[in-house]
């Protein structure tokens, strides 16, 4: 098989996004700004040409992506009717009500911890001075775990910026995602610095899923003792990753993202990359089981560069484990830039692996091979998107 | 005529409860501490601290049914931190030895309190009955389960005796006078530069219907008490119109020290909690104890802030 054939044939996999072929003209239907691609004498096309002066502007395919966001989520809002809610001092609510319910999301119109709905039905900073009011009222309620409401959804619409515009994240799969019920998400994890990988899969559902639903991130304690980031992470909708929250959330029905690679995959060298390390002991696999919930692995490519380490240093480690003693990092991770770099992201969600469905929880033999099996799919999944990347940009 | 004998009746709750429990005719109530009440009830009160051996005599004389320990708060403020860690423990130890000994106790319910779960980062943000706190605790945290502990103890080794462990959330309202009432009811409220610690809380009024609920009917095990919904502490002090002062940990530790001269002290749980913060899942009280507690956390908020409108219906 020649090359040109095995690239035809992987193009002809189903994906929610298409490539653009040579000869298509709706090429700007995929969000490529540019001329129409050419086939060279290898029967593939050449990288797209992106137009750096529209890219980042109201007309770049980064602002098309988010308009279509935005009449999706103006679906779920009834503007035509107001919230009847009144605090108990007597201050009405105002917003708008949800499209199938009595009151606004905030105050029971819609499960608001499992659909993220803009309180306005629309993500903008002209919204910012009513969803203050709303906070200063403090009329809605958090959820036990932090979860706020308006908080996350600012974090949502600042999120998008890096989304649609900074890192073009492409999501494909996402039919492979239950819209209903419990779900457990297990990716591979990379970056140095900061957890964009974990920032953009929980939006990764809010903006491509046809209903949309939460991601909820499990993060490490070291966020608890961290200023500030202690509660952002929490009102953002994330979880603390201990196993008492896990099994509130998949209990709840919402769905739980976890990163079994843990430090281990956050600090690993770029030349290590999309290398998925060990995942741990496997606990993800017993937390599905005892919750019947599906895990759905997802491939994130991305994220290894975004801040290239060059190095691993572990004097650095010993340094983190004096300020943190808890911290079982052995080494961390050097970088050079310290502003991320302008990678476009691929997050591609795998077919789902069903709960076994039985009382008794299986052997741990069976748990390891589970472990593997699902490490094993989705380093099939890095290597075949790898594969088929031509560029970073 | 059900015998009740309550210890701790100096404490807000303790008082109230008896206040509650002495209008009805089908009981008798008796009321212990080592300190003298400051609310007003006719029961008859016996100053005695629960170590001594008066009080174990007594008990055995008075024979009560039901027997209920409200004497767990943390009294670091009035008795120093040497005979409040004693008091706490030895008397728990020789209250529950008494009532061993006792042939007529049926019943012990106790009022825990949630700090037995400690607060930390590595805590599960919502805590069950089961669950096991992590990390360092403070004092009065390993003070309360080494309680429970001497409680357990004593009933698995004599049958007749059942028991109700209670694990209060800070119980806040605006005439109780415990650290976080009066804290967050302060002008200006020192906090800890970045931490903003989920808190959970039970109206004083529902604590004592709480209590009067388990005493009326008693059911075994150990529930978790607090009252629906949880809140962050900025919006807690936003609702209550106050100014909240962000420190650093130096600062926010000057700061305590300060109030301790004023008359308000914060024990080292307490500044945990305000920087952790806690959740409790409640559904085994609604389900097994079948108790409900008629104030939200919002309502119980607003409430001691004296910012609730009266209700119609109450």
């Amino acid at each position: 098989m020649t090359k040109a054939e095995l690239v035809t044939a992987l193009r002809a996999q189903a994906t929610t996004r298409p490539r653009p072929s040579p000869t298509d003209e709706a090429g700007a239907e995929s969000g490529f700004v540019g001329e129409a691609l050419d086939a060279n004498e290898y029967g593939t096309a050449p990288p797209p040409r992106i137009d750096i002066a529209t890219l980042f502007g109201p007309d770049g395919p980064g602002a098309q992506r988010r308009e279509r966001l935005y009449q999706r989520l103006a679906a779920f809002v009834d503007t035509s009717r107001r919230c009847p809610w009144r605090s108990a001092e007597g201050h009405p609510c105002g917003l708008p009500t949800a499209r199938d319910g009595e009151r606004c999301v905030l105050h029971g119109g819609l499960a608001i911890t499992d659909l993220a709905v803009p309180a306005l039905g629309r993500l903008g900073f002209d919204t910012w001075p009513t969803l203050m009011r709303q906070s200063w009222l403090a009329s809605y309620e958090i959820d036990p775990i932090g979860l706020d409401p308006l908080f996350s959804e600012v974090a949502w619409h600042l999120l998008n910026y890096l989304y649609f515009d900074y890192f073009r994240v492409e999501v494909e799969g996402i039919e492979h995602l239950p819209m209903e019920g419990p779900a457990l998400i297990v990716s591979n994890h990379g970056g140095a610095a900061l957890p964009y990988d974990g920032m953009l899969l929980s939006i990764a559902a809010m903006n491509e899923a046809p209903l949309p639903r939460r991601i909820r991130v499990a993060a490490t304690e070291v966020f608890n003792q961290l200023p500030w980031l202690s509660h952002w992470y929490r009102k953002a909708g994330a979880v603390y990753a201990s196993r008492a929250d896990a099994r509130h959330v998949l209990d709840s029905g919402h769905i739980l993202g976890v990163f079994p690679e843990g430090e281990r995959g956050f600090m690993k060298p770029v030349w290590n990359a999309y290398e998925v390390q060990r995942f741990g002991r496997g606990g993800f696999v017993t937390l599905a089981e005892q919750s019947q919930a599906p895990i759905v692995p997802v491939a994130i490519i991305g994220s290894e560069e975004v801040h290239p380490a060059v190095s691993v240093s572990k004097r650095l480690a010993r340094l983190v484990r004096l300020v943190l003693p808890d911290q079982r990092v052995e080494g961390v991770a050097v970088f050079l830039n310290p502003l991320p770099l302008p990678v476009k992201w691929t997050i591609r969600f795998l077919p789902p692996v069903e709960p076994t469905g039985e009382v008794e929880l299986p052997d741990p033999l069976w748990l390891l091979e589970r472990t593997e099996t699902i490490r094993n799919t989705i380093q099939d999944a890095l290597n075949e998107m790898l594969a088929r990347r031509t560029t970073l940009w | 005529m059900r015998r009740i004998l309550v210890t701790g009746a100096a404490t807000w709750t303790g008082s109230r409860l008896i206040q509650m429990l002495e209008q009805r005719d089908d009981v008798l109530v008796m009321a212990v501490d080592e300190l003298r009440p400051s609310l007003e009830f006719a029961s008859s009160f016996y100053k005695v601290s629960l170590d001594r051996p008066e009080f174990a005599r007594f008990l055995l004389d008075v024979g009560p049914e039901t027997v209920v320990h409200l004497q767990t708060v943390d009294r670091v403020a009035e008795l120093g931190r040497g005979r409040a860690h004693e008091g706490a423990v030895v008397g728990a130890q020789a209250l529950f030895g008494a009532i061993g000994r006792s042939p007529d106790v049926r019943h012990v319910i106790v009022k825990s309190d949630a700090t037995v779960y400690g607060s930390g980062p590595r805590n599960p943000s919502i805590f069950a009955e089961g669950t096991l706190p992590q990390g360092r605790r403070s004092r009065y945290s390993r003070d309360l389960t080494e309680m429970e502990g001497f409680l357990r103890d004593v009933a698995e080794s004599h049958s007749h005796v059942d028991y109700t462990i209670l694990r209060f959330a800070s119980v806040l309202g605006p005439t109780v006078g415990n650290p976080i009432s009066r804290f967050v009811r302060l002008r200006v409220v020192p906090t800890q530069l970045g931490f903003d610690p989920r808190l959970q809380f039970i109206y004083e009024d529902d604590a004592v219907a709480a209590l009067q609920h388990t005493v009326l009917n008693p059911v075994s095990g150990t529930f978790n008490i607090a009252s629906q919904g949880q809140m962050y502490l900025s919006r807690v002090l936003r609702l209550g119109g106050r100014i909240h002062q962000p420190l650093p940990r130096r600062g926010f530790d000057a700061a305590l020290r300060a109030l301790a001269r004023l008359d308000l002290y914060v024990p080292d749980h307490l500044a945990r909690l305000l920087r952790y913060g806690r959740v409790l899942d409640t559904a085994q009280m609604r389900q097994r104890l079948g108790f409900e507690p008629v104030r939200s956390c919002r309502e119980a908020v607003l409430a001691s802030y004296g910012r609730l409108p009266d209700r119609v219906d109450t």
